[in-house]
């Protein structure tokens, strides 16, 4: 549960401290998308934009996007170091699938690398529990600006 | 012929339905106005430069008023590239970041300013006398606002002063004086009967990154020519600096506006105000002393100056193009060389220093 609405996390994939599900793809190479943490922080998704082209080489935490979104604007990170294989094209034009599809055709990239990092379902539930209060002291402080 | 103002909104590359929002309350609020046409296009950055938003703007010869997601300088700079050009048309509107009190600052530095000495590209550059006013949606987000900018703009149009200082030494001829009443009186009839509508451009503005070079600030001291290595700029037939293969730049690679000696190149949509065209000039700027006292530099990450900024971010692209970094060297050291070489003439600090060494103490 997150605040009075239920979060679902599909346990057919991995997860990223960073908030993102990573589905595998063939090889080591996973595709990301939001998961529903992120996605209701952030609400309607109004512009995504990638810093980096599609094939290149990126670090961990590396800044590699911006977004806005009807709560908040931030700057994307690297999950995992690795190449960056491909970005979904159809969210520069419409970024909405993030909203209506975020574990389908919402998907954010997809990238090849080290991925020892991912977490299963249920640790990331537990990285949930640990991160929330950060996450509430976040938020309310930058309210009470 | 009655004075006619284009008005151009150039629209966002964000969904943001506020934004949006913005943009058609302006254009609707336009729209059958007398003398003011509406033409709407994908963000001016985007625009290819075959493609048919470009023909549209090329097609306008007259005063345009541009209203763009932009800082100001960089939509002007943008649409001077694509032979696009005029005066620049001075509006009462402020940009994004830009503030009363810094604007009167400003005007004080630029009052006292001593005359500049350096010649700039501008100034060899034949402008039309036509005026583009360059208004930056992000700065206010009442619509009102830009209406009434742009009919102010059309009122100060359409009054006829040259017409006027030729009266100072005669009386109006009567074409003069039926131009000049034409033009302000406000209760002439639409003349079309049917509802006027924006001209939409709809062109399919995939992203795009390159440089926009500031020409009232640009040199041509070709410093971003000899630091650029993936043949972005060229010059053109005048010797004059030029982004000639926009499209072989890096994206998100920012490194030769770092390097500009004079903050000339623009990358409209960086996330740093400085290389995105805010009007924020170095030399106007107080002097931040913090780096004396042990700060790193400012606008660097870690301690990096601008120049070692510039040098890793080309590094980054080169390698990831698959070719070798080079560090430091290429382009960057010239203007070192002629900073510190050993044939500069000394000053009197350079004098002063000399002679505390020759103290004994």
């Amino acid at each position: 549960m997150m605040g009075e609405y239920p979060a679902e996390f599909p346990t057919d994939r991995l997860y990223a401290r960073n908030h993102m599900w990573a589905a595998p793809l063939a090889g080591s190479s996973y595709r990301f998308g939001f998961a529903a943490y992120a996605v209701r922080l952030l609400q309607d998704v109004y512009f995504l934009d990638w810093d980096i082209p599609a094939g290149t080489s990126i670090a961990e935490k590396q800044e590699i996007g911006q977004i806005e979104s009807q709560k908040a604007e931030a700057s994307l990170y690297a999950p995992h170091a690795g190449t960056l294989l491909e970005f979904n094209q159809v969210l520069l034009k419409d970024p909405s699938a993030i909203n209506t599809d975020k574990y389908g055709d919402g998907w954010l990239f997809e990238l090849e690398g080290e991925t020892t990092q991912l977490l299963s379902p249920e640790q990331y539930l537990e990285h949930l529990e640990a991160v929330w209060e950060v996450t509430q002291r976040t938020i309310k402080g930058q309210m009470n600006q | 012929m009655p004075h006619r103002l284009t008005v151009v909104v150039s629209q966002s590359r964000s969904q943001n339905p506020k934004k949006r929002d913005l943009e058609e309350q302006i254009v609707a609020g336009l729209l059958g106005e007398r003398g003011i046409d509406v033409t709407v296009l994908p963000n001016l950055y985007d625009l290819k430069p075959e493609g048919s938003g470009l023909l549209c703007l090329s097609g306008i010869t007259g005063d345009v008023v541009i209203c763009s997601w932009l800082y100001p300088r960089a939509a002007r700079w943008i649409l001077d590239r694509n032979q696009i050009r005029g005066q620049e048309g001075s509006t009462l509107l402020k940009s994004l970041g830009e503030s009363e009190e810094q604007d009167d600052e400003q005007e004080q530095t630029e009052s006292n300013e001593s005359p500049d000495d350096k010649l700039r590209v501008i100034d060899q550059l034949e402008l039309p006398a036509r005026r583009i006013y360059c208004l930056d949606l992000r700065a206010y987000d009442d619509p009102a606002v830009f209406r009434n900018e742009v009919k102010r703009i059309a009122r100060e149009l359409a009054t006829p002063t040259v017409e006027l200082k030729s009266w100072i030494n005669g009386s109006p001829k009567p074409e003069q004086m039926e131009r000049y009443l034409a033009a302000d009186s406000p209760d002439l009839p639409p003349p079309t009967s049917t509802p006027p509508l924006p001209t939409l451009v709809d062109e399919d503005a995939a992203r795009r990154w390159y440089p926009v070079i500031d020409l009232s600030r640009c040199t041509n001291c070709l410093e971003c020519i000899d630091f650029c290595l993936f043949g972005v700029y060229g010059i053109d037939a005048r010797e004059t600096i030029l982004v000639e293969q926009p499209d072989n730049c890096r994206q998100g690679c920012p490194a030769c506006s770092r390097v500009c000696p004079e903050n000339a190149i623009i990358f409209p949509q960086h996330k740093t105000p400085a290389i995105a065209g805010s009007a924020d000039v170095a030399g106007t700027l107080k002097i931040n002393l913090s780096q004396l006292f042990g700060a790193p530099d400012p606008g660097a990450s870690g301690a990096e100056k601008a120049s070692e900024v510039a040098a890793r971010e080309r590094d980054e692209q080169l390698l990831l193009a698959g070719r070798e970094a080079i560090g430091v060297q290429g382009g960057i050291p010239k203007r070192h060389a002629t900073e510190q070489g050993s044939d500069c003439p000394k000053d009197e600090l350079d004098n002063l220093i000399d002679s505390l060494d020759e103290l004994d103490f």
